[in-house]
């Protein structure tokens, strides 16, 4: 009785719904008729949607941010090495931390799978994959790209493409309905399911100027971290020489504008302006002993 | 003491190999001195023309050591492009590339034959609590990575902030 009149509900507050949301939203159903318990919680907090200007709270942020993240983690777990797992939080953390923001519980992470991508999760999430590092050949080339990251969870440019595909009201349902649950074990399995039926933004990818800024902004986080800015070009320069048919490459190639046109716009925007840091730390101890044990070169590059 | 320094140098020399293994070509984009030291203002090794294609060497902060038919020294790395999208790369690989990008946007990206992390996996719905568990517990503050940071070291620059959405051209 009570999930029909609630799926009506949602999908009342959904009309203005693109065919990319309808699936979405379809999730959503799906998971709200498997699980009786959260259509009570949720039928008691729905109304919350009519506030069409509502917005996110920074809480509801990383309880998002934490279904994606849990998400992509159930699809390549952690790579089984601590150290690792504790250095990449060395630099990530302190990169993140010079853009002076407060308030973001920063998380990062390597996970173990050979593809070459990154990812950010609202609320503070930079998960790296094993592929990537091994693509790194300095700390600051690795520093630029956690910097990469870092932009845009501070930007909330993840959060913003959910918000204007899936609509905001749909993303508050989802928000509130792992609210409700909050503390408990079952609650956070229903949150994170209902979270990561967002996932899709993963591979509809950002607005290539969202990418943009990340680039320009991660170089400016990498300077001040006290390392070479340029790094990034380096990255990209190198990502550029490797075979785009690569497997491993799809998704980031899939999803993010070519390296050619971010170097264009580095270029474009940057250019000079911070070739008096690029002097800055590029390698260090640490990261070559890491390096030894990841570096892959045993990809094709193009011919 | 003397098997760890040998060690090291050992470590140094394969990291050194790896990344000589990487070694690229590239494509000059814009008319740029080459200089004998990666330094504005070190003496002049030469002149490359926007289409001329270089060898690269290494890299050192903004600038990229090159081998340019008979001339060799340091340019900036900025006016150098690699790889795909430059006259080195095959027509192939531009199809490729290009097809990729296509299935992307039309949001049906092939999973079928991929190895790696694919579209079809990054949105199936297996969240990992325990997973995400243990990347809390990784976490440390930015007060603690800034204590890791000094002992690198690594000391904070301010840099002004670079809008990058304005319409902004470089005078090079």
């Amino acid at each position: 009785m009570r999930r029909p009149a609630l799926a009506l509900c949602l999908g009342l507050s959904f009309g203005l719904a693109t065919s990319t949301f309808a699936l979405d939203l379809n999730n959503v159903l799906d998971k709200l008729n498997n699980n009786p318990d959260l259509v009570n919680a949720l039928s008691g907090t729905v109304k919350g949607v009519v506030d069409a200007n509502r917005t996110i709270t920074p809480q509801e942020e990383q309880s998002i941010g934490n279904g994606l993240a849990s998400n992509m983690l159930g699809a390549a777990p952690l790579v089984k090495d601590e150290a690792l797992q504790r250095y990449v939080n060395d630099v990530g953390a302190w990169v993140a931390s010079q853009s002076g923001a407060s308030g973001v519980k920063w998380r990062f992470g390597v996970i173990d799978t050979d593809t070459i991508n990154s990812f950010a999760m609202p609320g503070g999430v930079v998960l790296v994959t094993r592929g990537l590092l091994g693509q790194m050949q300095s700390e600051a080339q690795l520093a630029c790209v956690l910097g990469h990251e870092s932009t845009h969870v501070l930007r909330h440019h993840h959060l913003r493409a959910i918000q204007s595909s899936a609509g905001r009201d749909a993303l508050s349902n989802a928000v509130q309905g792992a609210i409700a649950y909050k503390g408990s074990n079952a609650g956070k399995q229903i949150g994170a399911n209902l979270a990561s039926g967002f996932s899709e933004v993963y591979v509809r990818g950002l607005d290539k100027d969202d990418e943009f800024e990340a680039d320009i902004t991660g170089m400016v986080l990498c300077a001040r971290a006290g390392y070479n800015p340029y790094a990034l070009a380096a990255v990209l320069q190198n990502l550029d020489a490797l075979n785009p048919a690569d497997g491993n490459l799809q998704l980031l190639f899939a999803t993010h504008p070519t390296p050619r046109a971010r170097l264009d716009k580095i270029d474009a925007v940057v250019g000079e302006q911070l070739e008096p840091y690029a002097s800055g730390v590029e390698n260090t101890v640490r990261f070559q002993s890491f390096a030894k044990r990841y570096s892959k070169v045993g990809l094709t590059t193009t011919p | 003491m003397k098997t760890t320094s040998v060690r090291l140098g050992v470590g140094v020399l394969l990291l050194g190999c790896s990344l000589l293994a990487q070694a690229e070509t590239g494509t000059v984009i814009r008319a740029s001195d080459l200089k004998q030291k990666p330094f504005l203002d070190a003496a002049s090794a030469g002149r490359v023309s926007p289409g001329n294609n270089v060898t690269i060497v290494s890299r050192q902060g903004a600038w990229m050591q090159v081998k340019a038919g008979n001339q060799a020294g340091w340019i900036k790395l900025l006016n150098v492009r690699t790889g795909s999208g430059t006259a080195s790369s095959s027509g192939n690989s531009l199809g490729t590339l290009a097809k990729v990008l296509t299935t992307g946007s039309s949001g049906t990206t092939v999973t079928t034959g991929v190895k790696g992390l694919t579209s079809g996996e990054v949105t199936a719905t297996h969240p990992d609590l325990a997973q995400l568990q243990k990347l809390d517990d990784y976490a440390i503050s930015s007060t603690q990575a800034a204590t890791t940071a000094r002992a690198v070291p690594l000391k904070a620059r301010q840099v002004p902030d670079i809008p990058s959405r304005a319409a902004t051209t470089r005078s090079n």
